[in-house]
């Protein structure tokens, strides 16, 4: 089985078809549902939010077969996730994505639990530490997107979960939990 | 040779040892230099047979099947390319591809009835069948070889069947679509040649169910 560092690779990776966006309809639903679990599946070991296009990320190309998607190919399957909550577009023309492989509730859990393991019910905590800091090691908050996190957490605001405020630069948004 | 002490003993020594080796890759060089030529000797004399029973091996299926096996023992296998000496000797590389053919035929005009599994001796029934008024004899053996060659490739372009079955560009790309619409078939535009591919993901199934009856 081909890998991509320690990811292993599903065979159709390998099928140079697969790399052609196929005009028979119920292939391409097959076609379109292995490329979303895939694009997911390794995003979410890879801890990757965004993805560019036109850049090269790596799932778009297989040079052992000589084949690239195309950008009608990558529109396709971002555009399937984007339908399934899976995906956000950023900015203007579908170049940049949001993968969320976690959606933004799930976060907003998760969060919630890390709170809860961490003792934090009536503590303040930067948003910094958050994804940096020591307690976040070790679970799936470490190295999340800020953007991400800043979503979640107004959700959890919006339930009266916690509070966010500025602190005295912008990195210093911090977070009041009041659970 | 009488050892002597001292280092002039040990110089000689390692002389000897030299020599020796010297004479063992020597050796070993004939060998392999023998067996080349052996190789060679042999695979000339083949195709020597080959030119002489051409018309065997394309009539007699069980001839034809011991000469695949004495090819395989020198490393020759005439159905790799469709080019060059063994393609153009036996013209056996279109007999394989077109029974490639039909068996992918066959087994889609079968597969309602069974569901996409075929006995190997059925096939060969309706294979003979279908080619009754046909020269060449099939065989069993003839199925399995067509099938791995058609596993092999696993793709054809629109040219490569027309050239092969002599027939139209409408009708290769018909029968191709056809073969695409039913999900059988898939398209690869990505060939740097430009040159679309048509992909049979069903071939492997197809050759492994055979195999294993």
């Amino acid at each position: 089985m081909q890998k991509l560092g320690d990811f292993k690779l599903p065979h159709f990776f390998n099928y140079p078809p697969y790399f052609t966006l196929q005009p028979v309809r119920d292939t391409r639903e097959k076609q379109v549902q292995v490329w979303k679990e895939l694009i997911l599946d390794y995003c979410r070991t890879q801890k990757i939010f965004v993805i560019g296009l036109e850049e090269d990320f790596p799932l778009f190309s297989n040079p052992v077969i000589e084949r690239s998607l195309s950008h009608e190919a990558r529109e396709a399957f971002i555009s399937a996730l984007v339908s399934e909550g899976r995906a956000e577009w950023l900015g203007k023309g579908h170049r940049k994505c949001l993968i969320l492989w976690h959606r933004i509730q799930d976060w907003a859990d998760i969060i919630l639990r890390f709170v809860k393991d961490n003792g934090l019910e009536d503590s303040v905590i930067t948003v910094e530490e958050m994804r940096s800091g020591v307690e976040c090691r070790g679970t799936e908050l470490h190295g999340i997107d800020r953007a991400i996190l800043m979503r979640a957490l107004r959700l959890l605001e919006q339930k009266g979960k916690l509070a966010i405020f500025k602190g005295t630069s912008a990195d210093d948004e911090g977070v009041k939990f009041s659970m | 040779m009488r050892r002597r002490p001292g280092i002039g003993g040990l110089q000689n020594a390692a002389a000897a040892r030299d020599q020796y080796r010297m004479l063992g890759e020597n050796v070993a060089k004939i060998r392999t230099d023998m067996m080349k030529e052996q190789l060679a000797t042999f695979r000339s004399q083949l195709e020597e047979f080959a030119r002489k029973h051409k018309n065997d091996i394309r009539k007699n299926p069980a001839f034809r099947s011991q000469f695949h096996e004495m090819c395989a023992k020198v490393g020759v296998d005439p159905l790799a390319s469709n080019k060059g000496f063994w393609a153009e000797l036996l013209g056996i590389g279109d007999f394989y591809y077109e029974l490639g053919v039909q068996i992918v035929d066959i087994c889609l005009a079968t597969r309602p009835h069974n569901g996409g599994l075929i006995n190997l001796q059925e096939l060969c029934n309706l294979l003979r069948q279908r080619r009754k008024s046909d020269r060449e004899a099939v065989s069993e053996d003839d199925c399995l070889r067509a099938i791995s060659k058609l596993k092999a490739q696993g793709f054809v372009t629109v040219d490569e069947v027309e050239r092969r079955l002599s027939w139209t560009s409408g009708r290769a790309i018909d029968a191709l679509d056809t073969l695409l619409d039913e999900g059988l078939a898939m398209i690869d535009d990505g060939h740097k040649d430009g040159r679309r591919r048509y992909w049979f993901p069903c071939v492997s199934s197809i050759s492994t169910s055979v195999a294993d009856t």
